[in-house]
């Protein structure tokens, strides 16, 4: 049911309101959410880069093996090596922050520029960038990063290279379509007859008016991404190695345990990559909704 | 002293799916002076809009303008584009044309920087897809008066929008400044284009059907307008409409365009007289209809026939196949020749071969 209530301002007062308190609350919710996911995210970053942790996060302790959470000492109990789970889970950060941040300014800022290309140039850009992109597309992600990894070394960077340049083509494809669709628009047209530079036109207008929002989404969905493919990686044990930790091989080491009914130890790195990637995900959504303006239903 | 003219101007296009040109705009001249309003009327695809598109140098498609002369001021708006274009004519007729469309395009920027904008300003029918739909009025007046005005701090910047806002009489400016354009209604966007475009305090405003696609009480309003601000600022106007009320109500001269080319021009009170001089001219007013026709019923008159396609122009007139006047005497010149644009009073032109005699 929907309820429809006046505020007690008048229209002007509505206009002149903060940006947030225009906004509904479950967006609010949302980036809210996304927020404190990125705050957290952060502040394990920089507490593992500065050695901030409760544990040495490879300190082995023979005594204590696969310890449940709330063991003292241990907010989160131990693994199989009896490493400290909170520390470890902290500098597993370290495999996603900045590996992740170069994939997707990569896939923005290189999927931007091939969509622009395509969309504003057209003619022989357009069917050379649709081409690169189909035959990127056509092969499988997954493949291209083994691949990869066995012609140079398994290692964080150079897979978070393959994962933004194959992200590219899902932007450049959203942007080409974003700008055929808009230099339709007489608006376009009006701007050019306003005698704006075309420069301003595609970087003011189109890129920074009409394709934030989408690339907001994208960039937040593609740290999911990352976050994911980094996972999936090291659960196949191409990843991050060991003793390095990071989610995905936390929850590889500890799923030999899982059945024994030792089943923390991969489930609490589990429960963060979910958390983390929803996250991300509920950010950009929230974003989106925020900065079109408007909701679409 | 026209502040604009055109001269045998001609904008074609080129249809890939018919191999032939399109010749939207066939050798027409206009002149514009200083402070008056020139309104050209004619159907749809009389090439009105393709004309104004040309003096602003907004054609996009191909091949474009290929021929004439446009002064604007002491400007040539087509100086140096005939290096960039090769014309191919056999018997008057253009056969083929070569262009180098990158130095054209080149060429027309380096022309039009600081006249598109600045010195002619467009406003455009159907104003609510003019404004760019995510950002806020405010934000593109701001853009249009920093591009264009010496005020370009922020808050002057500002100030003088609203001061814009208030002339094309917009309730409540300063709630209006941060409006999106989904947000207003037609007649509302419309104002703002119009403040836009003359916020840059331009010579030459040129209005392409700056009514349609409105309510017709908006239309009288936005009309209304127009004729305040241009008493107001004494903008040079170059007026496009299929609306002969609108044109009639805002124009000083007139000009009738059929087929890719001016049929008749003259002050507008001799053109659009009742007993009007060219069948064309003529025809276009029947079919207004007027509180006679309307209080009893009776069908609006049409121009039988259709507006002939520019690709395969008649030899002739081009509206022999559509006019009712033609007689024997001249029929045989009417489908035969195309008639000259004659001065049958100062001033006032019209190309019909049974005033040329």
């Amino acid at each position: 049911m929907a309820r429809y209530v006046q505020a007690h301002m008048t229209v002007a007062g509505i206009a002149e309101l903060p940006l947030f308190r225009r906004a509904e609350t479950l967006d609010l919710l949302y980036i809210g959410y996304g927020l404190t996911v990125v705050v957290l995210v952060l502040a394990s970053y920089l507490a593992g880069a500065f050695g901030w942790l409760p544990h040495d996060a490879q300190a082995i302790n023979v005594a204590l093996l696969n310890a449940p959470p709330f063991t003292p000492g241990h907010a989160l109990g131990t693994d199989f090596l009896g490493r400290d789970l909170l520390s470890r889970l902290v500098l597993g950060i370290q495999a996603y922050f900045l590996p992740g941040l170069l994939s997707v300014a990569l896939a923005i800022v290189g999927g931007s520029v091939l969509g622009v290309l395509a969309g504003w140039r057209g003619g022989w850009w357009d069917t050379l960038i649709t081409y690169l992109a189909n035959l990127l597309d056509s092969f499988p992600r997954l493949v291209l990063i083994l691949l990869v990894i066995a012609a140079f070394k398994p290692d964080i960077y150079y897979v978070m290279v393959v994962v933004g340049i194959t992200s590219m083509p899902v932007i450049a494809n959203l942007v080409a379509g974003k700008i055929a669709f808009l230099r339709q628009k007489s608006f376009i047209e009006a701007a050019h007859a306003l005698g704006l530079p075309g420069h301003t036109v595609i970087l003011k207008h189109i890129l920074w008016f009409n394709c934030r929002a989408l690339l907001v989404i994208q960039a937040t969905l593609g740290m999911a991404e990352a976050i994911l493919i980094e996972t999936s990686l090291s659960y196949l044990g191409f990843g991050v190695q060991e003793p390095t930790p990071s989610w995905g091989n936390m929850v590889l080491s500890g799923a030999n345990y899982f059945l024994q009914g030792n089943f923390w130890p991969s489930t609490a790195p589990a429960l963060a990559i979910l958390a983390t990637i929803l996250g991300f995900q509920l950010l950009g959504d929230g974003l989106n909704n925020l900065l079109e303006g408007k909701r679409r239903r | 002293m026209s502040l604009l003219t055109i001269e045998n101007l001609r904008t074609y296009f080129y249809s890939r799916a018919k191999r032939a040109f399109v010749r939207s705009v066939d050798g027409v001249s206009l002149a514009v002076a200083r402070g008056e309003t020139l309104g050209v009327v004619g159907e749809s695809g009389s090439g009105k809009t393709v004309t104004a598109l040309s003096a602003a140098g907004l054609i996009t498609g191909s091949p474009g303008v290929i021929e004439g002369r446009i002064h604007f001021g002491s400007r040539n708006l087509l100086d140096g584009l005939e290096r960039h274009v090769q014309v191919e004519e056999r018997d008057g007729r253009i056969m083929a044309v070569e262009k180098d469309e990158r130095g054209w395009r080149r060429q027309v920027d380096k022309l039009m920087a600081g006249v598109r904008g600045k010195e002619i300003a467009m406003i455009f029918q159907n104003p609510r897809a003019a404004l760019n739909p995510y950002a806020t009025v405010g934000t593109q007046l701001v853009e249009a008066i920093r591009l264009h005005t010496r005020f370009k701090g922020k808050s002057e910047a500002k100030e003088r929008a609203l001061h814009w806002l208030e002339r094309v009489r917009i309730d409540s400016p300063r709630l209006r400044f941060d409006s999106h354009p989904f947000g207003m209604s037609g007649g509302m966007c419309q104002r703002v284009m119009i403040a836009m475009a003359l916020s840059a305090e331009p010579s030459l405003l040129i209005a392409d059907e700056p009514t349609t696609g409105l309510d017709a009480t908006i239309q009288s309003r936005i009309v209304e307008l127009l004729g305040e601000l241009k008493s107001e600022t004494g903008i040079t106007t170059l007026l496009i409409s299929h609306d002969i009320s609108v044109v009639r109500r805002l124009a000083d001269r007139v000009a009738v365009m059929y087929a890719g080319t001016v049929v008749e021009s003259g002050p507008a009170a001799r053109v659009l007289q009742p007993n009007a001089n060219h069948p064309y001219t003529a025809a276009l007013l029947a079919s207004v209809p007027d509180a006679e026709t309307i209080r009893t019923k009776s069908a609006l008159q049409a121009i039988e026939g259709e507006v002939p396609d520019t690709i395969n122009a008649p030899l002739g007139c081009r509206f022999y196949g559509r006019c009712n006047r033609v007689t024997d005497a001249v029929r045989e010149r009417c489908a035969h020749a195309q008639p000259p644009l004659a001065e049958i009073a100062p001033g006032h032109k019209t190309r019909c071969w049974l005033k040329a005699a």
